[in-house]
């Protein structure tokens, strides 16, 4: 999955932002840098690499020189995402101009600074030049952050209601409570108080819980950077001071992402409405801030890596494994987020007999595979199940996808299979399993209903036709039969309504 | 006099459908209020969820009801 | 695996008033009655016919046996503890715990190096997960066969488990419990949990401790530990059995492999070669783990060292033989046959040798030196996946044993395939290897030989011919060396009972693809026959290229509105009718044939549901095979389709699902099948596990389930499945053919054409509850047979008596002059292929193999 899912999940985002957020947002060498690290495909880098230094805008038609005929749909999407992320501009077709291409200019200036090192712009964080405690150190770091995204995750699966005696039960201590804000107005969980914790998991949870951790980082952000937007927006004094706000937030985190890991920095040299993310940062455990000196700043592993390509992402796992490795004695909480328990292979193996494996004894990826696989037994460092036409069509009772699991178990795959799989020219995922969670989701869907009403004995052929033309119009005829002379719609006021004023002109 | 008539449409295969017109007919014709076509049917609003439960229960015995992950005790 | 319920008192009575209610409704009426067909189904490939009075002997006995059988299950399943003691102290918990309840085992201690060993075990049901890509997988996986009992062999991770069964049987093969739980041990990634080692323990205590040795043909009750001989000669019983005079234990030294080379193997081709050098036969004793983990190469090493084990026996008269037996049970002793062949001066010696150039394979080997770890012949049993070379084995056994052999079969088309290969592969005179069947009936010339035989032929009481009376003296009047029992699968406890207690034999194996019931009684044969010994991994068979590899799918056909309204409907048997007749079905059917027969595929399809056998082969214009088919006719058939290059596709009965041997067919299409029988569906892929050109680059055989969607023959599918899947076959569901409605002169294309099929079916089948039972034997002869013993064919009902008449011809019994036409076709059809000899594939075209069998019919008449 997943560098392309998590990118969707940001450039998302992005893609709903107006020219003049860009405008501002690339005065930022730093976040100049990450977009172009992290957003942009291939492709779409050579072409950036290219404009860069070029002293005048490039003709379009030349760029058919450097691309291969068969290249030309990706030729396509990678201009089209440059332009969407405002990163290029085009000019517009004419008679009497050829077509041109040039980068942005604030794009432009802030990439080749990011590159060259020049500049006094602070764009790259300022090192703490004060004396910094030598625990802190990188397995500390690390250590601190997958306990603060446990946490997070934690929350987010214990609110799946489990029947018989409950699931995983509340251990630990919870995220911090703006963090559980956060869930909640993200709709990753809702307040039902029926429930152990008070809330229980949504459709959108259950699709945050299977992605990969870089991800749910991400999805967790934007939320919060939107509640903080919306928060602004309702607060009456100026819209435009609220578009700063996300827009220098959104910055920021770009920023992060380019810091060293194990470094302290210098809260000081933050501006105040940066200084004011900060203990947001720490719940999420994407900074770490030691009690004893405020003015340091330390940016997590969950930090660093916020832009990095998906080889990069295996040294979050690597890193989390080291942590859990220093920890031996918290056999609990070995291992870590979903995935990264297994260090930077995969954990889960899925035979064609439908029993499933998983190497991990992190409670939270236990209670992700209990979403959609029947447990059954727990060995020190690995766990059985199956999966069942129950066990998957629960989990597409609860909202997640056929989708979902099979993407989650392709990215999950033990080294083994994929080894099998590279060894044989077979995919990875057993075939006929795929196709069986495919056919159990089918399953659930092999009686469909709408509410709505029938409409019937009508008075002439012409009153029929009519009605239903404009059903079909305003788009609530769900079906009909001229046959019949009957039709169904899904709503019936509007057709209430035509049908008055029909009779009254008659 | 055109008449709006309150129900649940139910769109589905065949297969399904004649499933349903034997539930219903077996059941005092307490479900469906018309058969519209090869796919679908117009229902009693009240009656779709015991609809839907008798389906469940009818398709099960087309499949192998879960073993026991061990030969439990 | 053994029932888990008390066989109540009334039990037999019931079950049989059960088993004729799910014979005059095949189907499953009401999900009640599943259990009940499914019952019937282990019972109906063979007639009986025994006199009443032993019918309600055989009841008795066999009631004993269900009690012991629970009783030695310890009451459940699996191993079981008493205290209910699994460790709870030093548990963990955490959040995740839940999910398991008392199935979390995360507590237990890793080892250090861990990450070398391959096994789990769960203490609570001893439940084994091996890792397949450890680097001690292979010697774990010879381990677990010998201890355990399979359960899941996918790619992966492999599942067993250790029951009573399994470990009787692992003592049995000579492990001693503390070989067991030592090699368990270091293999386990855990320390080995301390309830396991105790329940080890237990039920090995009394596994393997006695034995029964025939010595200079006296019988002998053996131990290694003086005091259980005790326990037995204090036992009111057996003590006053003892033969007198003999005071004392007789001592002597434990019996060792000593030197025996099993035939064929690499051994026997190093003693043609070279002098045996026995020191060197261990590669490696450095003792480093991989060495220490061979633990049948140590166990047979151990007549190198120096701790020979004394043995202690006492003497028993023949005649008390069985009560002995018997009571040893009931005490919790189970006697272990083994027959110490080599001193064996009493019954003379039989000359027969596998061919010089007869090698078998490793997997062959390895479970013949199970039988012979210690130098002395075992009882049990032996699984092998059809087509992977059991009747091998068994001749194998023979040559290495060379006393005289008694081989039981299924039928009597095996008998003559038995025959042919014991010549084959061994140098034995052909004038020693005898046949009594309905046919024939010879002895062999000399002192000993080899006797092959039908279970019916030995245990059908009624009836018999002058010559069969006597034949059965014979074989009644002497000791026989070795008694191979083929496919024992198939044929009822009450049935081996009787073979067993009128045959007299020294040692006993069993050979099967699939030892598997849908009643339980399969517990029943590890106390009959013996434990099992070895059972193979299909896929291991197949990756080594010994049998075919195999592409199966299901092929989901969704029925035509009028068809599933009538389904809807219908009888529970009428709706098996129509499920096989949906005329998609029929298309899918139609489809597939003409594509695997442009790629050069020769293709079975089988139908257990005569009506659709017959309409799908007469509108496609195919050869069949049915119970009703003529012995001529089925060899002119099937001769065809070995070898005429114009007929590629045969449709079967199910009395071809076992014992037929088509190394040509590379394709399986079943239209219809019974119920949810895990057995029929693991024999049927049997047939093509053999195809000839299996070692082609890139070769597979296919085999398709085409299914009626949303019918109960879903159900049924997955069931059947089960035992496959869980040997790592994995069943793509297709659920659309591509361009099917392309196919030229589809089937059934319009919905009139499909409505007339319906409205034919249903009147063809509105009388036909009890027509398609057949006979099991393909070559049997059809119709109860005139003279002689066979009397195949004759079928019981059930307590009742309501017997059921015979099926042959019965289509034209069926629905009038409608069938009559079919039948005329059918001729011409079958006729066809008549003509077609004569003139071109011809006489010479005559395979060898029936050549062979048509010079050993009639020589065998000439005989007689």
């Amino acid at each position: 999955m997943s560098v392309a899912q998590q990118s969707y999940q940001l450039s998302e985002y992005l893609e709903k932002l107006p020219g003049t957020t860009f405008r501002k947002l690339y005065q930022q060498p730093s976040t100049a840098f990450a977009i172009f690290r992290r957003m942009l495909p291939p492709l779409a880098k050579v072409f950036v690499q290219a404009l860069l230094y070029m002293p005048s805008p490039l003709l379009l038609a030349d760029l058919d020189v450097w691309v291969r005929g068969e290249g030309k749909m990706q030729r396509d999407r990678a201009l089209s995402i440059l332009r969407s992320l405002h990163i290029i501009q085009i000019t517009p077709p004419g008679k009497d101009k050829p077509q041109e291409m040039q980068l942005t200019t604030n794009f432009k200036n802030s990439l080749r600074l990011a590159l060259e090192g020049g500049g006094s712009h602070n764009s790259f964080g300022v090192p703490s030049t004060l004396p910094v405690d030598p625990r802190i150190d990188i397995a500390h770091l690390d250590n601190y952050a997958r306990k603060k995204w446990e946490d997070i995750l934690h929350y987010v699966v214990n609110s799946v209601p489990v029947h018989g005696e409950g699931g995983g039960g509340s251990f630990g201590g919870g995220p911090k409570a703006s963090v559980k804000d956060v869930l909640l107005i993200g709709h990753l969980v809702e307040r039902r108080h029926d429930t152990r914790g008070g809330v229980s998991i949504t459709q959108a949870g259950f699709t945050f819980l299977l992605q990969e951790a870089n991800a749910q980082v991400w999805t967790l952000l934007l939320l919060w950077l939107e509640a903080a937007d919306r928060a602004n927006k309702g607060a009456a004094n100026a819209a435009n001071a609220a578009k700063t706000d996300s827009i220098d937030m959104l910055s920021f985190l770009f920023m992060l992402a380019s810091l060293e890991l194990g470094r302290a920095y210098n809260t000081d040299a933050l501006t105040d409405p940066r200084r004011n993310m900060l203990p947001a940062l720490v719940d999420f455990g994407l900074i770490y801030i030691p009690r004893e000196d405020t003015r340091q700043y330390f940016p997590t592993r969950l930090a660093t890596t916020l832009t990095s390509s998906a080889s990069a992402l295996r040294s979050v796992s690597s890193g989390f494994s080291a942590a859990a490795a220093n920890n031996p004695g918290d056999a609990s909480s070995l291992g870590t987020t979903p995935d990264t328990s297994a260090a930077s292979k995969g954990a889960i193996i899925i035979e064609t007999n439908y029993r499933i494996y998983a190497y991990t004894s992190s409670p939270l990826q236990i209670a992700v595979m209990a979403l959609f696989a029947h447990l059954n037994l727990r060995f020190p460092g690995m766990v059985t199940g199956r999966l069942t036409r129950d066990s998957i069509r629960r989990a597409i009772g609860f909202g997640i996808t056929a989708d979902q699991i099979v993407s989650y178990l392709a990215s999950h795959a033990h080294e083994q299979m994929v080894r099998a799989a590279a060894a044989t020219g077979r995919p990875v995922l057993p075939p006929t399993v795929v196709d069986q969670i495919r056919l159990w989701q089918l399953e659930n869907e092999r009686m469909r209903t709408s509410a709505g009403f029938m409409f019937k004995d009508f008075d002439s052929l012409e009153e029929y036709v009519s009605l239903s033309a404009y059903a079909e119009e305003i788009g609530v005829l769900v079906w009909r039969s001229d046959k019949k002379r009957m039709f169904y719609a899904s709503k019936i006021e509007q057709l209430r309504d035509y049908l008055k004023s029909r009779k009254k002109a008659e | 006099m055109v008449k709006a008539v309150r129900g649940v449409l139910v769109e589905c295969e065949p297969a399904i459908k004649s499933i349903l017109v034997h539930i219903d007919s077996t059941n005092n014709n307490e479900f469906i209020i018309e058969d519209l076509d090869e796919t679908h049917l117009f229902v009693k609003e009240t009656m779709v969820h015991l609809l839907k439960q008798k389906l469940e229960d009818r398709l099960k015995e087309t499949y192998r009801p879960e073993e026991p992950l061990e030969d439990s005790e | 695996m053994p029932p888990k319920r008390k066989a109540p008192p009334g039990q037999a009575t019931a079950s049989k008033a059960g088993r004729a209610s799910a014979k005059s409704t095949p189907g499953p009426a009401t999900p009640r009655s599943v259990g009940s067909s499914v019952m019937s189904e282990a019972e109906e490939d063979f007639d009986e016919d025994v006199s009443e009075a032993q019918r309600q002997r055989e009841e008795l006995l066999s009631q004993e046996a269900d009690e012991f059988v629970t009783k030695f299950t310890f009451g459940g399943k699996r191993l079981q503890s008493q205290n209910n003691d699994t460790g709870g102290e030093g548990r963990r918990q955490d959040a995740a715990t839940a999910f398991f309840r008392k199935r979390d085992f995360s507590h237990l201690p890793l080892k250090p190096d861990h990450q070398n060993r391959p096994l789990w075990i769960d203490p609570d049901s001893c439940t084994v997960v091996l890792e397949r890509f450890n680097p001690l997988a292979e010697q774990a996986t010879d381990f677990l066969i010998t201890i355990a009992e399979p359960k899941s062999r996918p790619t992966f991770l492999h599942e067993y488990a250790l029951t009573p069964h399994s470990l009787y049987a692992a003592v049995s093969v000579g492990l001693r419990p503390r070989d067991i739980i030592n090699t368990l041990d270091r293999f386990l990634k855990t320390s080995l949990p301390d309830i396991v080692r105790k329940k080890i323990e237990d039920h090995t205590r009394s596994f393997g401790k006695v034995k029964l040795v025939l010595k200079h043909n006296k019988y002998f009750v053996e131990s290694v530990d003086a005091e259980v001989l005790q326990t037995l000669l204090k036992d009111s019983v057996i003590g006053g059995l003892r033969v007198h005079g003999s005071d004392n234990f007789t001592t002597s030294f434990a019996p060792t492999m000593g030197g025996l080379v099993i035939p064929g193997t690499q051994n026997a081709a190093g003693l043609h070669q070279a002098n045996l050098r026995q020191a060197g036969k261990n590669p490696g004793e450095g003792g480093n783990a991989s060495n220490e983990a061979d633990l049948f190469t140590a166990l047979n090493e151990e007549d190198d060292d120096d701790d020979k084990e004394a043995v202690h026996a006492f003497e028993i008269s023949d005649a008390n033989v069985e009560t002995v037996q018997k009571r040893c049970l009931d005490i919790g002793f189970p006697i272990l046959e083994e027959y110490d062949f080599r001193n064996d001066d009493v019954n003379p010696n039989l000359e027969i040798d596998l061919r010089p150039n007869t090698q078998i394979r490793p997997y062959q080997e390895k479970s013949l030196s199970k039988m012979f770890g210690n130098g002395r012949a075992k009882s049990g049993i032996i699984v092998l996946p059809c087509g992977a070379g059991k009747t091998l084995v068994g001749i194998t056994a023979a040559c290495t044993i060379k006393k005289g052999v008694i081989v039981l079969c299924t039928s009597s088309m095996s008998v003559v395939q038995w025959r042919q290969e014991f010549l084959k592969w061994s140098n034995i005179n052909p004038d020693d290897v005898a046949i009594f069947t309905a046919e024939s009936k010879n002895k062999f010339s000399g002192s000993t030989g080899v006797i092959v035989t039908t279970y019916s032929m030995v245990t059908n009481s009624r009836e018999r011919s002058h010559d069969s009376k006597k034949m059965m003296d014979f074989l009644r009047g002497r000791e026989w060396g070795l008694m191979l029992l083929d496919e024992v699968h198939v044929v009822p406890a009450e049935m081996f009972r009787r073979v067993i207690s009128s045959i007299k034999s020294h040692s006993k194996l069993g050979l099967t693809a699939t030892l598997l019931r849908e009643d339980d009684k399969i517990s029943h044969l590890n106390f009959l026959i013996g434990p099992k010994l070895y059972e193979a991994n299909w896929m291991e068979l197949s990756q080594q290229g010994h049998i075919a590899k195999v592409q199966c799918a299901e092929v989901w056909c969704p029925m035509p509105t009028e068809f599933y309204d009538e389904y809807l409907r219908a009888t529970a048997r009428m709706r098996r009718t129509l499920y096989a007749m949906n005329p998609r079905k029929f298309q899918a059917c139609q489809y597939l044939i003409n594509y695997h027969e442009a790629r050069g595929d020769k293709i079975i399809v089988f139908s257990d549901e005569l009506y659709s056998l017959k309409q799908y082969a007469l509108k496609l214009k195919k050869v069949f095979i049915y119970g009703g088919t003529s012995q001529a006719e089925r060899m002119q058939v099937l001769e065809n389709f070995q070898h005429n290059p114009a007929v590629n596709t045969l449709f079967l009965s199910k009395i071809g699902d076992t014992s037929l041997d088509l190394p040509e067919a590379t394709c399986l299409i079943q239209i219809s099948s019974h119920f949810g029988s895990r057995r029929q569906e693991a024999q049927r892929l049997g047939r093509i596990l053999r195809a000839k050109r299996r070692n082609d680059e890139g070769f597979n055989a296919f085999f398709y389930s085409l299914v009626s969607k949303d019918t109960q023959e879903m159900y049924y599918s997955s069931k059947r499945q089960a035992f496959l899947v869980d040997q790592g076959y994995a069943f793509k569901v297709i659920t659309q053919l591509a361009n099917i409605e392309n196919t030229p002169d589809l089937a059934f294309a319009t919905p009139q054409e499909s409505r007339e099929l319906l409205q034919r079916t249903l009147v063809d089948n509105e009388r036909g509850a009890e027509d398609d039972v057949e006979t099991d034997d393909l070559f049997g002869r059809p119709g109860r047979g005139s003279g002689g013993g066979g009397g195949r064919g004759g079928r019981r009902g059930g307590a009742a008596g309501n017997g059921v008449r015979r099926t042959a011809g019965m289509l034209s019994e069926l629905a009038g002059g409608h069938d009559m036409a079919y039948i005329e076709q059918n001729k011409a059809a079958n006729k066809g292929l008549r003509g077609a000899k004569k003139k071109g594939a011809g006489a010479d075209g005559q395979s060898k193999f029936f050549k062979g069998l048509q010079r050993e019919k009639d020589k065998s008449k000439s005989r007689g």
